[in-house]
């Protein structure tokens, strides 16, 4: 055959799918040309020869076997659907146990409920109420800041701790709970009080009276591990005002070696 | 229209009138059947396999959508479970020198004989094409499908099913050919 084309179309051909002018054309194709009709020819014979061979039969056991399984069908589909209608009934009879107007009774009695809860909040929100709690709670925060300010008077070390970690509790840090930190930090007797101090007064660096105390406080320590921990934080801050104080720090005599070091590289990194 | 009638009878299976199925039965085991004993030349494993299409349509009725024909789906199930049971026994196509050796010698003394001959020989021939070749074969000749149809079922052109035909004929030929001497 010469092209795809004229495949199709003998294949067409063999199987009649050609309309009567379809064919007559392909017909008078054939005529034209003894190679194609013998190629159509001879595929014609196969065509026909297989038209010849018997249709293969079933025996008589496929039916039986097939209505066995239909009816087996059936059975199991319907012994799903019992089990589905059963559940259902019993499903109902439970709902008829239960008499439907105290259902309603109790939805009723529910939204009433509900109802008045929201009705005494809001009475309760307008009478002022909310006002009263809002001072209760910042009478709490002052009683929280008073006894923060006397706990740093405190002789232990560990009650001046206890002091500076509750002003991670106090909501609004006014300026004498600053002062009060600031002196802390700059003339508390232990090392360990002044360090939770710094870190107390970090997380309030935004504030400018705070910034400002810091760097004054850098020419006040004398412990190693408080110069070397405002060193940090100054750079963490990137103040710029620190570095006159840490330049006059380094002048010290007796500065120790490794504060010294770690000063100098902060200055950079500030810088 | 028969197709019509088979989809509107396959939705009524779909929608739990199974006895329903029973008249699909009658009207498609024996070409079903047909086509799955060319194709596998197994009498029993084809009856089981016509069992098990059947099954499948009742099992998987609810796949059946009614937007193509009947034949195709039922088709494209038979299939499905043809490809199972080569998968299963590992056995796709003859070889032709298996099919020669079982052929065997015989006289060619009448007619008759001659056309048992010619017969055994064809269907030796379409056993031994390879399995592509041999369903589009069955499907085209034996099923009374159109290739648009059968397009349907193998899910290509209908020119590429044409193509296909006109190939397999040519290798049908050859074996055929080759049996013969």
């Amino acid at each position: 055959m010469e092209s795809e084309k004229d495949k199709e179309l003998l294949i067409s051909y063999l199987n009649n799918e050609l309309t009567a002018k379809e064919k007559e054309a392909f017909e008078k194709f054939l005529a034209g040309s003894a190679e194609m009709r013998q190629e159509s020819d001879e595929a014609g014979h196969i065509w026909e020869m297989m038209g010849q061979l018997p249709e293969p039969e079933p025996s008589a056991a496929l039916p039986v076997k097939f209505y066995a399984m239909l009816d087996t069908f059936k059975a199991s589909e319907a012994d799903k659907r019992n089990v589905v209608k059963e559940l259902w009934e019993k499903f109902q009879q439970m709902w008829s146990f239960q008499p439907k107007f105290q259902m309603a009774y109790s939805l009723v009695i529910l939204m009433l409920g509900l109802g008045l809860g929201y009705f005494v909040n809001e009475k309760l929100v307008k009478s002022g109420k909310n006002e009263e709690i809002q001072n209760l709670s910042s009478e709490v925060q002052d009683m929280k800041q008073m006894m923060m300010l006397s706990l740093l008077e405190n002789p232990s070390a560990t009650e001046r701790i206890r002091a500076v970690s509750y002003t991670n509790e106090i909501k609004a840090v006014d300026k004498k709970v600053i002062e009060a930190l600031l002196t802390t930090l700059n003339n508390d007797s232990n090392d360990n009080v002044r360090l939770m101090t710094l870190e107390a007064l970090v997380k309030l660096a935004n504030e400018p009276m705070v910034r400002e105390g810091l760097v004054q406080s850098i020419t006040h320590q004398e412990s190693p591990l408080v110069q070397s921990a405002l060193a940090d934080v100054m750079v963490k801050l990137q103040e710029k005002r620190a570095i006159k104080p840490l330049k006059k720090l380094l002048k010290q005599q007796d500065l120790n070696g490794f504060v010294k070091s770690k000063i100098e590289s902060s200055i950079h990194e500030i810088i | 229209m028969n197709s019509l009638a088979d989809n509107a009878i396959m939705l009524k299976v779909k929608s739990g009138d199974l006895d329903k199925m029973g008249l699909l039965f009658e009207r498609y085991h024996r070409p079903l059947y047909g086509f799955l004993y060319r194709m596998t030349g197994e009498k029993e494993a084809s009856e089981d396999m016509v069992q098990n299409v059947y099954y499948r349509m009742i099992r998987y009725r609810n796949t059946f959508t009614g937007d193509g024909e009947f034949k195709t789906w039922m088709y494209h199930l038979a299939r499905n479970v043809v490809n199972d049971y080569f998968k299963k026994n590992k056995v796709r196509h003859q070889d032709v020198s298996e099919v020669e050796a079982r052929i065997g010698g015989g006289t060619l003394a009448d007619e008759e004989i001659q056309k048992q001959q010619e017969i055994n020989l064809l269907n030796n021939a379409i056993a031994s094409l390879p399995e592509e070749s041999r369903e589009v074969l069955i499907l085209s000749r034996y099923q009374e499908l159109k290739y648009d149809e059968i397009a349907g079922i193998l899910k290509i052109s209908e020119g590429n099913v044409k193509v296909r035909v006109y190939r397999a004929i040519q290798q049908l030929k050859s074996i055929y050919l080759k049996l013969e001497q």
